[in-house]
């Protein structure tokens, strides 16, 4: 079997080790030093930072909040993608460009805006300090900031899938006498589920590494809203430099083995669709 | 009847995309709904099946008013352009969509997927995913999806446009087959003529909105009453002619006498010509029908089946030709010659030949050509490149006479010579319209034009006249306009004195009477609208209101002119045409 397919464009060998030099350099290169780094530990010493209660509630928190808020991403992002495809509307537009403004926010602003409104004494957080709801220094806090943040990504990945569903689908389903939901469920859904999908991991990704925003409104209490970022930080703070490379291994491992799952399940569906198409 | 629409008015930000269109399709009817692009045929489908509501009107399936009923809820199937079929679904659950939501249980849906595959020769296709069938096969799925739940009508929105010749008429049989082994009821939307005589038992005609015309396809291109569908349904020879009461003149030489109507008095007409209608041989004596004139053989092509000639007739034959085959007037006569013709007499270009024609249809459309009328050569010329004029013009493909009166409106001394004024007369608004109107129509002018110079193409056509005489030849004249103009039409009926119950119940009668003549007679919808008092004082009231507005107004007597609609015309800022009929 051959190695390259004859393609319109030239230059196979350059690009190919341009793609290799690149992702070494600037992928696998430090994220082996990473893990050389907490190689260099005893095996015990390692297990004992990586499973100390501390981490182990840190992880949960981290990858909970964070898929959490990806789930969170996914409907709503389907919903404004939705909105900004389908209607016309004045201040669309704007929208539109509201929906990056996370991306280009340091994210520390964006935890310094979420306390302002939702500290107790905040715009919001004052009216929900009654109702029993503490929304700044709790996990639904870190959450909060989490769905922010990544939510650019879910819309921006769902909007052109949403632009390709033919309205005339939908039409067709009409007159065959299906009712709205049914064709939300069994039409539109599922023909935007790869979007859907792709969305949902880039959110997630974006959500598990997010450090700035999430310091400021979490309250960082030791097994309770404490991030592995954080955590890391903390280490590295300490000098401890080979805790926070087993910690990062481990977040690695953890991010390593979620996005993959996510993978394979898009190229089952991808191959559920258009199956042996030739 | 299956399908009944009444009125249906559809708009797109205040243009009307389909203007006032009523239609009856009988059960198990074939209709094909033609027209060019963006004449309205797909949204009015597309109101049949209930995908856009309608701002006006009526529809009615099998006799349930469905026009605000959900498309799910209506009982159609629809075939669109591109299948619209879904892709992450097998073949099996594309068919069984429809009845999957009616919760039909799956032995009874497997039964009809199989009785559907074997209707579109498709048996065993079931597991197939779409994306691994040829486009006529998708259709045929797409066909088979809409038929799935038994529906009352099949709709199909060009549902041959992206296949290549051969798929398609392949499909075209079998749709056309399973479509009367359901018997049922179809309306197909399409742009191709030659598609839509194909398949339809009865076509329907649609431009600007308007449907135009509704018949068999032999009897539409052979006896068209418009020239829009004259020159759509294939190639015609559009010429000047005179209707006599031997019958129709084409180059002062009497061509057919089956159309003749006695009694009627001599008048200009737009006679039309297919180009298989035209006989060329060496010499007048080998013709075998009735001769044209000489002509020069400018162009020959050879097409397969058929030879296409062009021919330019003699300066001496006086038969103005307004249009030719599918081309705006080259000038030159389009004529189409079978293999056995070409045998019995070659042609070459340049060559000499005598030129007959064997059938002649003139249009019952009452306008012909126009005549632009002024006092000097300059302003007849500006009048004849006033925007709107020159639009119906081009739009009705016909041609502008000028027309030197220096006498116009001020001398009225008998001596002027009354040559004959051709088509509608046409002069700029000015102060004294009406009674330059006067002059014109004391000389034999019968449809006068009073355009003021910036007048635009008309969103409104309000029509009225003076005198029953006058009704019918006004709604024809109306019509004719309409069709040419993407305008709405409303009757404006006005009577005299104050509006009490007797004689607003009175009113509304002559205005139904009013508006069912013009639909059954002249293919004309329109609105009516009833008022009471002055005739001039209501209809400058009613110009007034909106701008882009037209009047047609019908007129029996000279003095109604002076008596009433004086104040109208004079300095008029409205496009008036006067129609004048009946007892003079």
């Amino acid at each position: 079997m051959s190695f390259r397919k004859a393609s319109v464009l030239p230059g196979f060998g350059l690009t190919f080790g341009f793609t290799t030099f690149f992702l070494s350099a600037i992928v696998l290169l430090p994220l082996a030093a990473l893990v050389l780094s907490a190689a260099s530990m005893h095996w015990s010493d390692f297990l004992r930072v990586v499973s100390s209660p501390r981490a182990l509630g840190s992880y949960r928190l981290s990858f909970g909040a964070s898929l959490l808020a990806a789930s969170i991403n996914v409907v709503f992002g389907f919903i404004i993608a939705w909105t900004l495809v389908r209607y016309e509307f004045p201040g669309r537009k704007v929208i539109d460009a509201l929906i990056d403004m996370p991306f280009a926010l340091p994210t520390a602003v964006s935890g310094i805006a979420l306390t302002t409104v939702f500290a107790q004494n905040g715009w919001i957080g004052r009216y929900l300090e009654p109702l029993g709801v503490r929304v700044a220094y709790t996990w639904v806090g870190v959450t909060l900031a989490l769905t922010l943040i990544s939510m650019p990504f879910a819309v921006r990945a769902v909007q052109p899938a949403l632009q390709e569903v033919q309205r005339e689908l939908e039409e067709a389903a009409e007159t065959l006498g299906a009712g709205r939901l049914y064709v939300l469920w069994r039409i539109i859904l599922p023909t935007v589920l790869p979007a859907l999908l792709t969305g949902f991991t880039l959110a997630f990704a974006r959500a598990v590494g997010e450090y700035g925003s999430v310091i400021f409104i979490a309250g960082n209490l030791p097994m309770k809203t404490e991030i592995t970022p954080l955590l890391i930080v903390i280490h590295l703070e300490e000098f401890d430099y080979q805790g926070a490379a087993a910690l990062g291994v481990v977040m690695l491992g953890i991010s390593f083995v979620i996005l993959l799952a996510i993978n394979l399940l898009q190229a089952w569906g991808r191959r559920r669709h258009v199956q042996a198409a030739h | 009847m299956s399908i009944a629409l009444d009125q249906v008015t559809k708009r797109y930000g205040g243009a009307p995309v389909v203007n006032d269109v009523s239609l009856e399709i009988g059960d198990g009817e074939f209709f094909v709904l033609l027209g060019p692009s963006g004449s309205g045929k797909s949204t009015l489908l597309r109101a049949i099946a209930g995908l856009s509501a309608v701002d006006h009107g009526r529809i009615s399936l099998h006799g349930r008013d469905v026009t605000h009923v959900a498309a799910r809820k209506r009982g159609v199937g629809l075939v669109f352009q591109n299948y619209a079929l879904f892709r992450h679904m097998t073949v099996a659950d594309n068919i069984e969509f429809a009845l999957r939501v009616r919760r039909m249980p799956a032995r009874a849906r497997r039964e009809r997927r199989a009785e559907l595959l074997r209707l579109v020769a498709l048996e065993g296709m079931d597991q197939r995913l779409p994306a691994q069938l040829s486009g006529g096969q998708q259709q045929r799925v797409a066909v088979a999806r809409a038929l799935a739940h038994k529906p009352g009508v099949l709709l199909l929105d060009e549902p041959f446009g992206a296949l290549d010749a051969k798929i398609r008429e392949e499909l075209r049989r079998t749709i056309r087959q399973v479509q009367r082994e359901l018997g049922i009821t179809t309306v197909l939307v399409t742009h191709d003529q030659e598609e839509a005589f194909a398949m339809a038992d009865r076509i329907g005609i649609m431009n600007q909105g308007r449907l135009l015309e509704v018949g068999a396809p032999h009897e539409l291109y052979a006896r068209p009453a418009t020239r829009f569908v004259a020159t759509f349904l294939g190639a015609a020879n559009l010429f000047l002619a005179r209707r006599t009461s031997e019958g129709i003149q084409v180059g002062g030489k009497t061509m057919g006498s089956a159309e003749r109507s006695p009694g009627a008095p001599e008048h200009e007409v737009v006679a039309v010509v297919r180009p298989e209608e035209v006989e060329v041989a060496p010499m007048r004596d080998a013709l075998a029908s009735r001769y044209l004139g000489q002509g020069v053989v400018e162009d020959v092509a050879f097409t397969g089946a058929l030879e296409r000639l062009r021919v330019r007739l003699d300066e001496s034959v006086d038969a103005p030709l307004l249009a030719a085959g599918e081309g705006e007037g080259s000038g030159a006569l389009q004529v189409t010659r079978t293999r056995h013709a070409h045998r019995g007499f070659e042609v070459h270009q340049g060559q000499r030949v005598a030129v007959g024609l064997r059938r002649v249809h003139a249009l019952p459309t009452p306008l012909s050509s126009f005549t632009a009328c002024a006092p000097s050569m300059e302003l007849a010329d500006a009048l004849s490149h006033q925007p709107l004029l020159a639009e119906l013009v081009a739009r009705m493909k016909t041609r502008i006479a000028l027309r030197i009166e220096p006498a116009l409106g001020v001398a009225d001394e008998p001596s002027v010579a009354r040559g004959e004024f051709f088509g509608t007369t046409v002069i700029a608004a000015g102060e004294d319209n009406a009674k330059r109107a006067e002059w014109l129509l004391r000389r034999g002018v019968k449809d006068l034009l009073v355009l003021p110079a910036h007048a635009t193409t008309p969103q409104r056509v309000l029509i009225h006249w003076i005198g029953e005489a006058a009704r019918s030849a006004t709604l024809a004249v109306s019509a004719s306009v309409l069709r040419h103009v993407p305008a709405e039409a409303v009757y404006v009926g006005i009577f005299p004195g104050e509006g009490d119950s007797e004689r607003h119940s009175h009113g509304m009668r002559e205005l139904l009477d009013a508006r069912s003549e013009a639909q059954a007679t002249h293919g004309l919808e329109m609105r009516t609208e009833l008022h009471f008092g002055d005739v001039a004082q209501e209809l400058t009231r009613r110009l007034m209101d909106a701008p882009a507005q037209m009047l047609i107004v019908g007129v029996t007597e000279l003095r109604q002119i002076a008596a009433g609609l004086r104040g109208l015309l004079d300095g008029a800022r409205w496009p008036v045409l006067i129609v004048q009929r009946g007892a003079s």
